[in-house]
């Protein structure tokens, strides 16, 4: 560390005092540049995918085959159906559920419907579907390439002659990137559904004024928003979980901590890119 | 590229370090037609490295290599995975697509690099899996097979685009002396029968001396033996004769951790 060669045998607090500032800056040094070196890679990892994958289909070759795409969307997209509907809906209920009682005592439950559906359309839907994308599928993402990587299957393909990006990761991203809005729109669905059941039963609004209400309050523009964000954070999750999968070193324990740095990296990527999103889209298109 | 060797890979002063540990120093390497060269050495010694450096996985530091009249390392991305599908490469724990039966992982180099139909493709993977005698095993998954069944299929995915040159990296690691010998057997049948070049590291003795026509031994970085096998074992160097012996008395072991244990 930075403990200087004359330091007293017994350090006191003055020494530990003015070493802590230095040790700090440095580490918080350490850590930004090795996270922007990161940031860096991860770029250069997708710009690569999209180079390989391009330069594929130019020699008119199918970049992948539709049966692989297609089994990762299922499991991606049509696997996550279940869980992401479920949570959302849960999660619906008890928005609906805390918000009509705070809006009762003012007389303007009929808001609730609003509220949920704009707040889902915009923000929870792609944000909830975001975070359960990590931890589902970019998981596996990762586990399942540095599994690949750990016992020389990814270098066999590169071996071959096979472009392990345009092979292994074009198919995943791409399923990712085409499916996570749909899954946020599935997730929106469930829980507007939830608080109409809600307004229903506690707040005595029916069916038909309900549907009123949320039309009447969501804008094309919540939904677009929406959607847009749940594309980048597909591209976002894929992409975090496919490279931590293929840079995993030290075998059975490197996938394991590959794994859970790929579900913690994606989960902080896509919230702090949903906050950046909102302050951009709010400055520039208020 | 005007003094392309006429061999089929040229090693030329090749440098290799990894993080201040130097790896490779400076070594020189040909290969010809039809040569089975095996490369010994020590676990560790940078024999498997070799191989990696000629399909271009990894770069040198220092130094040229050549396949035929390609220059591994200043290839573009796509020309060297060209030249690499000219190559057919046997792991030394065989690397078979786990999530692929057997069928399809020999199958893949065929899908992806040709525009071969399916029926095209299934009869050269007929073809394959009857060379090396596993017909019966083609829609298992790997997880099913043995470590020696296993070396085969690898053995047919290596075959499957008509390699000109086969590296094997220790083709009879794990093995018992029987799979291993007939492994050998196959290698020797297959590479003559097939009119192709082959690369072969190992570091067990008697493997070594049935395969090879010809043997490099590999030594702190440097190639210190490069003969037929016959005039190899006659060799006055001492770690050599140290290698062929498996004696833990002689130069080797100086210095070196592993001493300790001898004492």
């Amino acid at each position: 560390m930075l403990m200087p060669d004359n330091a007293s045998p017994s350090p006191g607090t003055e020494t530990t005092l003015v070493r802590a500032p230095g040790d700090l800056l440095a580490g918080v040094g350490e850590k930004s540049r090795s996270m922007l070196l990161e940031v860096g890679s991860m770029f250069w990892f997708v710009i690569h995918t999209i180079g390989e994958t391009l330069d594929r289909m130019r020699r008119g070759r199918v970049p992948f085959r539709a049966a692989s795409f297609f089994r990762y969307t299922e499991r991606a997209g049509v696997g996550s159906v279940p869980l992401v509907a479920m949570v959302s809906f849960f999660l619906g209920l008890t928005m609906a559920l805390l918000t009509g009682y705070q809006l009762e005592r003012f007389g303007t439950e009929r808001l609730v419907p609003g509220l949920v559906a704009i707040s889902f359309t915009r923000e929870l839907g792609p944000l909830l579907t975001g975070i359960m994308l990590a931890a589902r599928i970019g998981a596996s993402y990762t586990a399942e390439l540095g599994t690949m990587q750990v016992s020389e299957e990814v270098e066999a393909i590169e071996a071959m002659g096979i472009g392990p990006l345009r092979f292994l990761v074009a198919p995943r991203l791409l399923a990712l990137f085409a499916l996570t809005p749909c899954l946020s729109v599935i997730s929106s669905v469930a829980a507007i559904f939830a608080s109409a059941l809600i307004s229903r039963a506690y707040f005595n609004i029916a069916f038909i004024y309900f549907q009123d209400l949320v039309l009447h309050s969501l804008l094309i523009r919540d939904i677009v928003t929406g959607v847009l964000k749940s594309f980048m954070f597909g591209l976002l999750i894929g992409a975090i979980a496919c490279y931590r999968g293929l840079t995993v070193k030290g075998g059975a324990a490197g996938v394991g901590n590959a794994t859970t740095s790929s579900v913690v990296t994606a989960i902080t990527v896509v919230i702090g890119f949903d906050t950046l999103f909102n302050i951009v889209y709010i400055v520039f298109f208020p | 590229m005007s003094d392309a060797p006429q061999h089929i890979v040229e090693l030329r002063d090749v440098q290799l370090a990894f993080a201040e540990k130097k790896v490779l120093n400076g070594i020189s390497l040909k290969v010809e037609p039809l040569d089975r060269l095996v490369i010994m050495g020590q676990s560790g010694s940078g024999k498997s490295t070799i191989l990696r450096l000629i399909l271009g996985i990894l770069q040198p530091n220092a130094g040229e290599i050549f396949f035929k009249q390609f220059e591994i390392s200043r290839l573009q991305r796509r020309k060297l995975q060209q030249v690499r599908s000219r190559i057919g490469m046997v792991y030394q724990y065989s690397a078979l697509l786990s999530s692929r039966n057997v069928r399809d992982n020999i199958a893949l180099p065929l899908e992806e690099l040709t525009r071969k139909t399916r029926a095209e493709i299934d009869k050269i993977v007929d073809e394959k899996l009857e060379l090396v005698g596993m017909q019966e095993s083609k829609n298992q998954m790997p997880s099913e097979l043995s470590g020696g069944m296993r070396k085969r299929v690898s053995l047919a995915r290596a075959l499957v685009m008509d390699p000109e040159l086969i590296l094997f990296d220790e083709p009879s690691a794990g093995l018992d002396p029987v799979i291993s010998s007939v492994i050998d057997e196959l290698i020797i049948s297959l590479t003559e029968r097939s009119k192709v070049t082959s690369v072969i590291v190992t570091h067990e003795m008697d493997s070594a001396f049935r395969i090879a026509t010809r043997m490099a031994m590999l030594y702190q970085g440097e190639v210190i033996a490069d003969a037929e096998p016959e005039r190899l074992k006659k060799s006055d160097n001492p770690v050599v004769q140290q290698f062929l012996s498996g004696s833990t008395e002689g130069p080797i072991l100086e210095g070196s951790k592993d001493a300790v244990a001898t004492k």
